[in-house]
């Protein structure tokens, strides 16, 4: 059977820290706009750290969810691609192919997670700091969309080298940079499609939950909810 | 001539000629032989340490081949070399098992910045105004070496103030500053938020000054006083691992945390309860708790040796810390007093934390005291799910941690300051500047900046120029750390004891040199008596040589690594990065809590300056401290009530830390977790003091105490108590790289002079200020993607 990969955060561990968030621009070139273009709502993020304040003080509390590109099956972005830059891979990603699209934004409209992006100018990098650019990630141009991709340079490479060595992919062998990252484990990458992988296992748990899941988007990204202490249960 | 020598002479005067019958020499450049074999486009993961905080955290920086524009021999070209394209975690690193925090992903930028001292420069402008021209290292080390010894010759005093150093680096500063005997003074490692106040308690309570470790991952239950223990403070990667487990990582086992805090922090916002105290008041919330602990004969006090002894004093049952009593002091209802101190107590494993706003009170060392106290009450003390302390070797340079307590900010910079202020005759001549940045760091009050320019020499090693090296007279420029040899000995993070050492995993960039090994390189030429008497303690001609030398020792400790001789372990050491203890380390093997309670101060090292730091212990330490542990003195404010009524906090960033990695444009535009704010700082407000005052959202306030006054955008904030205000910290300087210069504003600079009497730290959350509506502000948001963008007026 085909892969299908997918992801589970838990917000019982998310500290929002975000480092996330730096881990993902350094392995994706993704570049910084700078104040004036940042405060024109041009900054791009492939992935966030959303936070919800919730209650007056001094009972005021917050919650955190990382938001990433969902990958969903039944994916909103995709059949609104006049070019098919938008599209769905045999392996269950919502891929976008940079050299087809001609920033209609269709997508990023029909987005209900806001995790697409627009490249409103070229990206600058002021030397010598392009000297840090991943060469396995494609640096994007003036006028397309971009998001995230589960790392797919990442995915890739792990395939070929399996398939090299003639072998099997191991549950956990490679994770994307966020993944790979995340100091309090909050993060979960594998095989949905592998019944033994601990992201299958985790997202049939019944702490599992789906963002906006009643649009019928069919995410491949499970949160687990925070879950509230009870007396005796430690 | 070999081969490889030809082709370098036939690559640079062949294309060179090339190049001068071309139209437009200056489009193309000149490719230099690469001086390394390496793959085009296969990845090579090498063993490094981040030095973005003090936690050190082992790196794995994943190396490919790329062109860099270079100049070697004063001629730009390009060249093939091994390029840092991603920092993770070491997995084999015991503080941080293979995670990074975000600040620690952003060390790739330090390398790359654009606005990094390529080469050594002196000054040619007036003091300060930024202008430096390029010299040659020939001349850069002559300077330096003329300036020394004519300081020696004249018998005068020279001082060298540097960021905290760790390991082999701190070893070999104290060294060379003995050639200077007590001309140099100590060396002065200057930290805005010190936890001198926790490390002077931790002497106190446990023989060691040094910061704790938490074993969170065992634990059931955690109540954190201030400490920002999964953002910022102590070893956050090492806490979050812990946290992670506590939570969600132990089948139907998940602990409590309960945050007590006046204003949300990253960490407060993770909590199970979050509780709001006054400021300066954590430590009778604790001796709260410990009185019901007492009266109900909960928990399970260690009486044994020196835990003991710290709860021996609560024989009467501490009745001025009657619930009651504490909520009038704390404001924090007796029935949550009551109900915590049970809670605590049936879930067991139970450890405290204490860090952060607390420690800056001018109260801390109380807070800090009552606090270890709680813990001993607990049974928490090197037990599972408590509070434990890195194993250490008696002969590692320790971060304080022999030093009682060690000396605050205040108190360690004023010893420079100070006689320069007043003209003394022994005020330092020359100042060697190792990355420390005490101009922006230190409130105006204490007139740095002034001091600084009365000396008349000024050597800079680090990397950028910044509103304290702006002042330097000669820069000599140091590589990053990942184009160097680095050693960390981590004060916390890991019960065992843990050395790291890494070679450089990248070649230099840039016409740069280590640090050490220009102090090595200088150490020979020094003249003077002092210089002759203490020269045969520096004999190494490099770095990696007296790393080699200092380490040796651990190939007959029974540790993570296992090798046949010392120069096997030595390679070992260097592929993996890490070494670190498996079954304790001699005398330290049943820890300090067990351990027999010694009157007398830990035993310093057999180190000049040390026993210098020795001699400043009280006499009578045990009268001194003995009352503390029981009385509570409240805190002190700069400023009064009527005229100021706003508690001030300036907090750690979790993006710019204290305003050090401000240069990193990575690190502005990453969106603060909570605000979502970018490239700038704002004031963070209650939302119901907000609106008594008619302040939204945006509006540029004024925050004034009675020391300055500076500008930022209101931030309601629904965490934060109604008579408090809190700014972060890491924005307003004056010069900090294109990214830095000029953004924001610096909430240090309106603190008030106030210190914890014990250690000299500055108090910097005893300030007071008053607000006042400005006009508008800019507040650049990223709101998480929602449509919630401030889109500038006019555009909507």
């Amino acid at each position: 059977m085909a892969r299908k990969w997918g992801m589970v955060v838990d917000l019982d561990r998310c500290t929002g820290c975000e480092a996330c968030v730096v881990a993902c621009r350094a392995e994706n070139n993704v570049p910084t706009a700078g104040e004036d273009q940042a405060s024109r709502g041009r900054a791009i993020h492939w992935i966030r750290v959303e936070r919800y304040w919730e209650g007056e003080f001094p009972d005021a509390r917050l919650k955190f969810r990382p938001v990433l590109c969902q990958q969903c099956d039944a994916a909103p972005c995709e059949p609104t691609c006049p070019t098919y830059a938008s599209h769905h891979t045999s392996e269950g990603l919502n891929a976008q192919i940079y050299n087809r699209c001609i920033g209609t934004r269709y997508c990023a409209n029909a987005c209900p997670y806001t995790v697409r992006f627009f490249n409103f100018y070229n990206p600058v990098w002021d030397k010598p700091f392009h000297l840090q650019l991943n060469p396995d990630v494609s640096v994007r141009e003036v006028g397309v969309m971009e998001k995230c991709t589960f790392c797919v340079q990442r995915i890739q490479a792990a395939e070929i080298q399996a398939e090299a060595d003639e072998r099997d992919l191991k549950d956990g062998e490679f994770n994307p940079a966020c993944v790979q990252t995340c100091p309090p484990r909050a993060m979960v990458f594998g095989d949905l499609n592998d019944p033994g992988s601990e992201v299958a296992r985790l997202a049939r748990s019944n702490r599992a939950t789906k963002l906006l899941g009643e649009l019928g988007t069919k995410p491949n990204v499970t949160y687990f909810d925070p879950e509230s202490w009870e007396e005796g249960k430690s | 001539m070999q081969r490889r020598d030809f082709l370098k002479v036939a690559a640079i005067t062949g294309t060179a000629g090339a190049l001068d019958s071309c139209g437009n020499p200056e489009h193309q450049l000149i490719r230099f032989i690469p001086e390394e074999d390496l793959v085009p486009g296969v990845a090579e993961y090498k063993p490094s340490i981040c030095t973005m905080c003090p936690a050190g955290c082992g790196l794995m920086v994943k190396v490919m081949e790329g062109d860099a524009e270079v100049v070697r021999n004063g001629q730009l070209g390009l060249i093939k070399m091994a390029l840092a394209k991603k920092l993770e975690g070491n997995p084999n690193h015991p503080i941080n098992q293979g995670k990074l925090c975000p600040r620690g992903q952003a060390g790739l930028q330090v390398t790359y910045h654009p606005d990094r001292i390529r080469h050594p420069l002196k000054r040619t402008g007036p003091r300060g105004s930024g202008q430096f021209q390029e010299i040659s290292w020939d001349e850069a080390i002559r300077t330096l070496v003329e300036q020394l010894n004519a300081l020696q010759a004249a018998k005068q005093s020279m001082s060298f103030l540097s960021r905290p150093l760790k390991g082999q680096h701190r070893e070999l500063a104290e060294r060379f500053l003995e050639l200077f005997g007590a001309r140099a003074g100590a060396p002065i490692y200057f930290d805005l938020m010190d936890s001198a106040a926790l490390r002077f308690a931790n002497a106190y309570s446990f023989g060691a000054g040094q910061l704790p470790t938490y074993d969170l991952a065992n634990s059931n239950y955690v109540i954190s006083f201030g400490a920002d223990f999964l953002g910022t403070w102590n070893s956050p990667v090492a806490q979050s691992v812990g946290f992670g487990v506590m939570r969600q990582g132990r089948a139907g086992r998940r602990g409590k945390f309960v945050q007590v805090e006046s204003r949300m922090s990253l960490t407060g916002a993770s909590a199970d309860e979050w509780l709001p105290a006054k400021p300066g008041t954590e430590g009778a919330l604790a001796l709260g708790l410990a009185h019901v602990i007492m009266r109900d004969k909960l928990g399970r006090p260690q009486h044994a040796s020196r835990a003991g002894e710290l709860i021996s004093r609560w024989g009467d049952g501490l009745p001025d810390f009657s619930p009651p009593k504490v909520e009038q002091i704390t404001g924090v209802s007796a029935a949550k007093i009551e109900r915590l101190a049970r809670e605590m107590a049936s879930h067991l494993p139970a450890v405290v934390v204490v860090g952060g706003a607390p420690l800056a009170a001018t109260n801390a060392v109380f807070t800090a005291l009552a606090a270890n106290a709680l813990n001993a009450l607990l049974g928490s003390i090197e037990q599972p799910g408590g509070v434990y302390f890195t194993l250490r070797l008696p002969s590692w340079p320790d971060t304080w941690a022999d030093i009682p307590g060690g000396f605050g900010s205040v108190a360690l910079l004023d010893q420079l300051v100070y006689p320069l202020l007043q003209g003394k005759w022994d005020a330092a001549k020359i100042l060697l500047l190792n990355d420390a940045n005490p101009v922006f760091a230190m409130p105006p009050n204490l007139h740095v900046r002034e001091a600084l320019e009365k000396i008349p020499f000024i050597a800079s090693f680090g990397s950028f120029i910044d509103d304290t090296s702006v002042l330097a007279d000669l820069i000599l420029p140091d590589h990053s750390p990942l184009e160097s040899w680095v050693d960390d000995i981590p004060e916390s993070g890991s019960i065992q004891g843990v050395v790291s050492v890494t070679p450089p995993a990248l070649r230099p960039l840039h016409n740069t040199r280590a640090m050490p090994d220009v102090l090595l390189q200088l150490a020979p030429q020094i003249v003077g008596e002092f210089a002759d008497m203490y020269r045969h303690r520096l004999p190494w001609a490099s770095f990696d040589a007296m790393l080699a030398a200092q380490y040796s020792d651990l190939y007959s400790m029974k540790g993570s690594l296992k090798a046949a001789n010392s120069e096997e372990f030595w390679k070992a050491l260097r592929k993996q990065g890490v070494w670190s203890t498996s079954e304790g380390i001699p005398g330290r093997e049943k820890g300090l809590a067990t351990a027999p309670i010694s009157k007398n101060p830990p035993r310093a090292r057999p180190n000049f300056w040390w026993r210098t730091a020795q001699s400043m212990w009280p006499e009578d330490y045990e009268a001194m401290m003995a009352p503390r542990v029981k009385e509570f003195h409240g805190p002190e404010f700069d400023g009064a009530e009527k005229d100021f009524p706003f508690h001030f906090l300036p907090y750690a960033s979790q993006m710019l830390f204290d305003g050090s990695l401000a240069h990193l444009p990575w690190m502005q535009e990453t969106p603060d977790p909570i605000s979502t704010a970018m490239w700038g700082t704002w004031v963070e407000i209650n939302p119901k003091t907000a609106t008594s005052l008619g302040i939204v959202q945006g509006d540029l306030l004024e925050v004034a105490s009675q020391h300055g006054k500076i500008q930022a955008p209101a931030l309601i904030y629904p965490g934060i108590a109604p008579d408090t205000v809190a700014m972060p910290v890491g924005q307003g300087h004056e010069h900090f790289t294109r990214y830095a210069s000029g953004r924001g504003a610096n909430p240090i600079s309106i603190l008030a002079p106030v210190t914890v009497p014990e250690t000299g730290s500055l108090a910097w959350a005893a300030t007071r200020v008053k607000i006042t509506k400005a006009g508008k502000g800019k507040l650049v948001l990223f709101a998480g993607g929602l449509r919630e963008h401030p889109l500038e007026e006019g555009q909507r």
